[in-house]
């Protein structure tokens, strides 16, 4: 009976105690490198997108065709990146992951990649304008483009599995590449993460 | 100190506790409600008052993001929409992990001291939403239309693992409930002492048939067959299998999700002996012409009914020692009419049950009052009450809170949908979220009153120890006003929690039905009881694979002159 007596005078204190840490919560930034991982989900994030930028250009490249078109051609493959349509849960930057793709390709120095269409469409406006305003020995000629040889495109899955606190979730992200002379897939691949999350019901 | 002036004291104890119990009858608006602003089409105000009453990061920062998501869908900012419900997610995924400190500081005040965290049926419909909104920004961006698309696709897909997990949690639709956990054990023991047990029975939020539905149409109208087909199929089995019969659906709905199902099936391939053996069951299936392509018209209607503060007061009776909570109705008629029959419907001591054990405990007057008060019977528990102080510390009554939902009230007989002048075909409800709410406030009333019940004794008996603590004389007049002090603090603190999300619609209809490819003039009629009728056309593009239009209709509760119809979609 003491004992409890004792509890329950305990109990406002430490009431009292836990909503004053929590009111000591503040908010903090600092600066960290940008290509430390900070995973505060399962979700999709930016080192994702680089690593499986960086591991699915480095398997495209190490394929057969590359120096098959040096050997026919004489000069780097060009190739286009289309589109990669996002099939997950999640709403991923397809944008970034794209670039990341872009920037692997150019790293690499065995191939080079041209503008999308969109982008190609706002130089060719450029273009124009350098032909009425811009002096002759300046001007950029219409016509001149680097055409593809090659298309990449791709689709990005996932699927989730949950069960109380737990969370696996599962990236698939398949990428090909297509000879726009003769329609031949050169290239596919294929990238898989897994991601694990566990929660707790109660915190303080 | 006298007879007389323990009488008086008494006497202003009692009046002063009245007062109280009606000055804490208020729902969280002082004036309208933004769903209320809302209705009568003043957005702005609508918009004001949120911002005033809710903030980015209080307890209501839920709320604040959800209803001005809605305001800004109804005002076809989609953008702006879309980023007040991606907030609201990631505010409802924080939610998973409880505050130990916040439920210990809850149990000392009060539910409306702690965070919302909203309702589970808010997550479908955040993410169906933000599919619409995507869905619009698609057609008024054909650049980007794709993306937004996709976009709208991986909302469908984050509620199917939404909706996988809760129909782990609740069995779903696909078989009859057998819950032998502990908890339902003993729910089933304490259930008729707080609520009629046939009343509770099937009402748990399972799965969402409309949300799988529209999740069908939206795969459909990005040529994804198989996956539409899956959830047409989802949408029909729970229709079927319990989710018409318990929001009260025509039974017609899962016969369309049927029609859905063959026409994805058809458009998808490859099913040409499962198509044969449903067609030949369902003959009454209509098949569309290849001329023709498919139109879905949602139309949601009105504002889900409102949460309200109904107020019982807790006092002890020593003669037949239990514990009598009586309901203190306030407001006007029709909600002094919808308090006392929540009371009598849920709480009041009118089964069999509850009147043998008044029969036992008291006289027979009890059991005629029944239906007016709750009777807590402590029997051997009494003495122990009393020893801890309870029983002195209800000396001036306590004041408990728990919700109440206004009776759900729709104008509405009919909605038709007029193509070229003639009737086409009918809107038929495909889902209620004024009954899903009432439902939801069913299943939780008995927990509600309990763990009022609960948080009032500690609170009074709190007051009386620190009295004690203090050394104040409980029998003089400062002892008398002290405590009196203490249950006003009490009764300030005691307030339910009536936050919810106001402007949800109260019902959702649907129509889908084909119409020849190009541009179409289509009007939705709506059907008032007072036999008024609401007239809405928009021009419509429609395209081969699912074309789709969503608007809003607000109909007011006092008048039906004033009404509102919001488009807040038309696309191909």
């Amino acid at each position: 009976m003491k004992n409890n007596r004792t509890l329950i005078k305990f109990v406002p204190f430490a009431v009292l105690a836990t909503l004053s840490l929590s009111a000591c919560k503040s908010t903090k930034v600092e600066r960290i490198d940008a290509n430390q991982e900070v995973a505060l989900s399962d979700k999709w994030n930016g080192k994702d997108s680089q690593l499986v930028a960086e591991a699915m250009i480095s398997d495209m490249l190490s394929f057969p065709w590359v120096n098959d078109h040096l050997k026919n051609e004489g000069s780097r493959p060009a190739i286009i990146v289309q589109t990669v349509r996002n099939k997950s849960h999640q709403h991923i930057a397809v944008d970034t992951f794209l670039n990341d793709l872009k920037r692997a390709i150019l790293r690499s120095g065995q191939a080079d990649f041209v503008a999308n269409q969109e982008i190609r469409n706002e130089i060719r406006e450029e273009r124009k304008d350098q032909e009425l305003n811009a002096s002759l020995e300046t001007q950029n000629e219409m016509g001149q483009e680097q055409g593809a040889d090659y298309a990449l495109s791709g689709t990005i899955n996932s699927f989730v599995d949950q069960q109380g606190g737990k969370r696996v979730t599962f990236y698939q992200v398949d990428l090909r590449l297509i000879d726009m002379t003769s329609n031949r897939e050169v290239w596919n691949g294929q990238k898989k993460i897994q991601k694990l999350q566990e929660r707790s019901g109660y915190g303080f | 100190m006298s007879a007389s002036i323990k009488k008086v004291i008494l006497l202003f104890v009692v009046l002063v506790q009245l007062c109280l119990l009606s000055a804490c009858n208020l729902t969280p608006f002082q004036q309208l409600s933004p769903a209320q602003l809302v209705q009568q089409g003043n957005f702005v105000k609508a918009k004001q008052t949120i911002t005033n009453n809710y903030s980015k990061s209080g307890n209501e920062r839920l709320l604040y993001h959800l209803e001005l998501a809605s305001l800004f869908h109804l005002e076809k900012n989609f953008a702006q929409s879309n980023q007040h419900l991606s907030d609201a997610l990631t505010l409802i995924d924080s939610f998973y992990t409880q505050s130990i400190s916040q439920l210990v500081m809850t149990q000392f005040s009060g539910p409306t001291y702690a965070t919302f965290k909203g309702e589970a049926y808010y997550v479908p419909q955040i993410h169906i939403m933000k599919a619409l909104n995507f869905s619009a920004l698609a057609k008024s961006q054909p650049t980007k239309a794709d993306s937004y698309f996709d976009a709208a696709l991986i909302e469908m897909r984050q509620l199917d693992v939404f909706l996988a997990q809760l129909k782990d949690e609740t069995g779903g639709y696909n078989s009859v409930q057998t819950d032998d956990s502990l908890t339902a054990k003993i729910n089933r023991v304490l259930t008729p002492v707080f609520t009629p047990t046939d009343l509770l029975n099937n009402i748990d939020y399972k799965d969402d048939a409309f949300a799988h539905f529209l999740s069908g149409v939206l795969f459909e109208q990005s040529a994804e067959f198989d996956s539409a087909r899956l959830q047409y199929q989802r949408a029909m089995q729970i229709y079927e299998n319990g989710f018409e019969q318990q929001y009260k659906l025509p039974a017609e709905i899962s016969n369309k999700a049927l029609a859905g199902l063959l026409r994805v099936m058809q458009h998808a391939g490859g099913y040409e002996t499962e198509l044969l053996a449903l067609r030949k069951k369902h003959q009454d299936i209509v098949q569309n012409s290849n001329n023709l392509a498919n139109v879905t018209v949602i139309q949601n209607i009105g504002i889900a009914p409102q949460r309200k503060q109904l107020n019982l007061l807790l006092k002890a009776d020593t003669q037949a020692k239990a514990l009598v909570m009586t309901p203190i109705v306030f407001g006007n008629t029709k909600e002094r009419r919808a308090q006392m029959r929540w009371f009598s419907m849920l709480h009041a001591d009118t089964s069999l049950f509850d009147m043998i054990q008044n029969y036992m405990l008291g006289d027979i007057g009890d059991v005629a009052m029944g239906v007016v008060t709750k009777r807590i019977p402590l029997g051997p528990l009494w003495d122990d009450a009393v020893k801890l102080g309870i029983i002195d510390a209800l000396e001036f009554g306590s004041r408990i809170s728990v919700t109440y939902l206004e009776p759900i009230d729709t104008p509405i007989t009919k909605s038709e949908i007029w193509v070229a002048g003639k009737r086409h075909t009918q809107l038929l409800p495909y889902h209620s979220i004024s009954l899903l709410t009432l439902q939801d406030a069913l299943k939780k009333s008995h927990n509600e009153i309990q763990m009022a019940l609960v948080r009032e004794l500690s609170k009074a008996l709190s007051a009386k120890k620190l009295l004690k603590e203090a050394g104040v004389k409980q029998d003089n007049l400062l002892g008398r006003l002290a405590k009196l002090s203490t249950s006003v603090v009490n009764a300030v603190t005691a307030s339910a929690d009536t936050r919810q999300w106001q402007t949800l619609p109260s019902e959702i209809r649907l129509a889908q039905f084909s119409l020849p490819i190009g541009e179409q003039q289509i009007t939705i009629k709506t059907y008032l009881s007072s036999g008024r009728i609401i007239e809405h056309s928009e021009k419509l593009m429609v395209n081969k694979n699912m074309s789709l239009w969503h608007t809003h209709t607000f109909v007011t509760k006092n008048s039906e002159q004033a009404t509102l119809t919001k488009s807040t979609l038309n696309m191909e």
